[in-house]
């Protein structure tokens, strides 16, 4: 069989429908970041339920670039959302690095697959760096949600919490590759998706 | 060139080019929605608001722009209300008030954005905005599937109801793998069919495609882009210091 490595429409085609379903959920749980203490969470939440799909996501990708191009369009759906540019460049930095540990193992490892799902889980990070690099910028935009907002949410986030939650979102990501695997043995490989 | 379709197409035509209503959705989404720039920005913030209000009049769309106006009349009705209200009332009708009215203007225009623009039209703005086809075609594919997605997951989200399985049932571990595997596989089905009907079409293909769309820059964009830019050249003054007013 020869070996085309161009993307042709129907790649694109399938990491539209994944990154449908990816951004769905992405802003479901996002939806309850509106309360002070899921904020930080979302670090946890976000990686592992959006695990599944990019798990059988995976499962499709055979050439170069898909992943790449995945991780933009969640840079610029965030744009498009209001998170402003910064997921933009934290997309593009963990699209590549997830892009490479797959080309390592040739699209085919499942180990890599999962490490490369870690790597691509810390572009949420992105999400936060508003908050980080411009303190009181962020809690000058969101003073009309009120003060016990502001209170609540800069308790919760202090400034050592920056790493922790970059950890967290790779962490998290590695545990949502794996739960992706197990439900794409359980219940995907039988429907014949994967 | 008289033939029917290109009249209907027409008459389809919508007030603005797919390229201005991105235009303005960014410049929303970024300053109104993501509060972007300060106090120098507030009257701009102000007009831009009314924008996608009085974009849906002009596409007639009544039942969208009621929506949407009843949804930042409860954001200032709860703000409004708030001062008379004591305790963890008071502290949750500012912050649902704050949201809905932050809210509310993007979510209209990006409501108004799909509405009224079909994948075509999209495809063949962002074809004259010279933006590549990896980024155009999963984009078109992910707008086209968000209505299935809703409709699929309130679909499954019944069924599973009636099994139990919900937050705060008795099996409500099993929420997350019994409603969205189903979602997952049902949203992929669907995908891969109109992706067949997409290929058969020559999406992706290899020569130019051509489409029917009216589309191109008239007066109304003009003025509209030139607005957005004008928004980001007061708020890049405003970066550098300089006051305008």
């Amino acid at each position: 069989m020869e070996t085309d490595n161009k993307l042709k429409g129907r790649d694109l085609i399938n990491v539209g429908i994944y990154g449908a379903i990816y951004f769905v959920i992405l802003m479901a749980i996002a939806m309850l970041g509106m309360i002070p203490i899921f904020l930080p969470l979302l670090s946890v939440l976000v990686p592992i339920i959006g695990g599944v799909p990019f798990m059988l996501f995976l499962t499709k990708v055979k050439k170069p670039g898909m992943i790449f191009i995945f991780a933009m369009i969640m840079g610029v759906m965030m744009l498009l959302t209001g998170m402003g540019p910064w997921p933009l460049m934290t997309c593009a930095i963990a699209g590549i690095l997830a892009e490479l540990c797959v080309k390592r193992g040739d699209y085919r490892s499942a180990k890599r697959a999962v490490l490369s799902y870690g790597l691509f889980s810390m572009w949420i990070f992105g999400n936060y760096l508003p908050l980080f690099t411009d303190y009181d910028g962020y809690f000058a935009q969101r003073a009309d949600y009120g003060q016990a907002y502001v209170d609540a949410v800069s308790k919760l986030m202090p400034l050592w919490m920056a790493p922790v939650l970059l950890a967290a979102c790779f962490i998290c990501g590695i545990l949502g590759g794996l739960l992706g695997r197990v439900l794409l043995k359980k219940h995907f490989e039988k429907a014949g998706l994967a | 060139m008289d033939y029917s379709s290109e009249q209907s197409q027409q008459k389809r035509r919508g007030f603005l080019d797919p390229r201005t209503k991105l235009a303005v959705t960014l410049v929303l989404a970024v300053f109104v929605m993501g509060g972007l720039g300060g106090d120098q920005l507030r009257y701009i913030k102000g007009v831009l608001s009314a924008l996608p209000f009085l974009l849906l009049l002009t596409e007639r769309q009544w039942r969208r722009f009621v929506r949407g106006a009843a949804m930042l009349a409860a954001g200032y009705g709860l703000l409004l209300a708030m001062p008379y209200l004591s305790g963890i009332l008071n502290y949750l009708a500012l912050f649902c008030g704050g949201i809905l009215t932050r809210f509310a203007v993007t979510v209209v225009m990006g409501e108004y954005l799909i509405a009224t623009t079909s994948v075509s039209e999209f495809i063949s703005a962002m074809e004259r905005l010279r933006v590549p086809q990896s980024l155009t075609i999963p984009m078109s594919v992910m707008f086209r599937l968000f209505p299935t997605i809703g409709a699929e997951w309130r679909s499954i989200r019944k069924a599973m109801l009636m099994r139990g399985i919900r937050l705060g049932g008795t099996k409500t571990g099993q929420m997350l793998e019994y409603q969205l595997v189903p979602m997952m596989t049902s949203t992929v089905r669907i995908g891969e069919e109109l992706s067949a009907s997409a290929l058969t079409r020559g999406l992706g293909g290899s020569t130019r495609r051509t489409n029917i769309c009216l589309i191109g820059l008239r007066i109304q964009d003009y003025v509209l882009l030139a607005g957005c830019l004008f928004t980001v050249i007061v708020w890049l003054l405003e970066l550098c210091g300089m006051k305008l007013w």
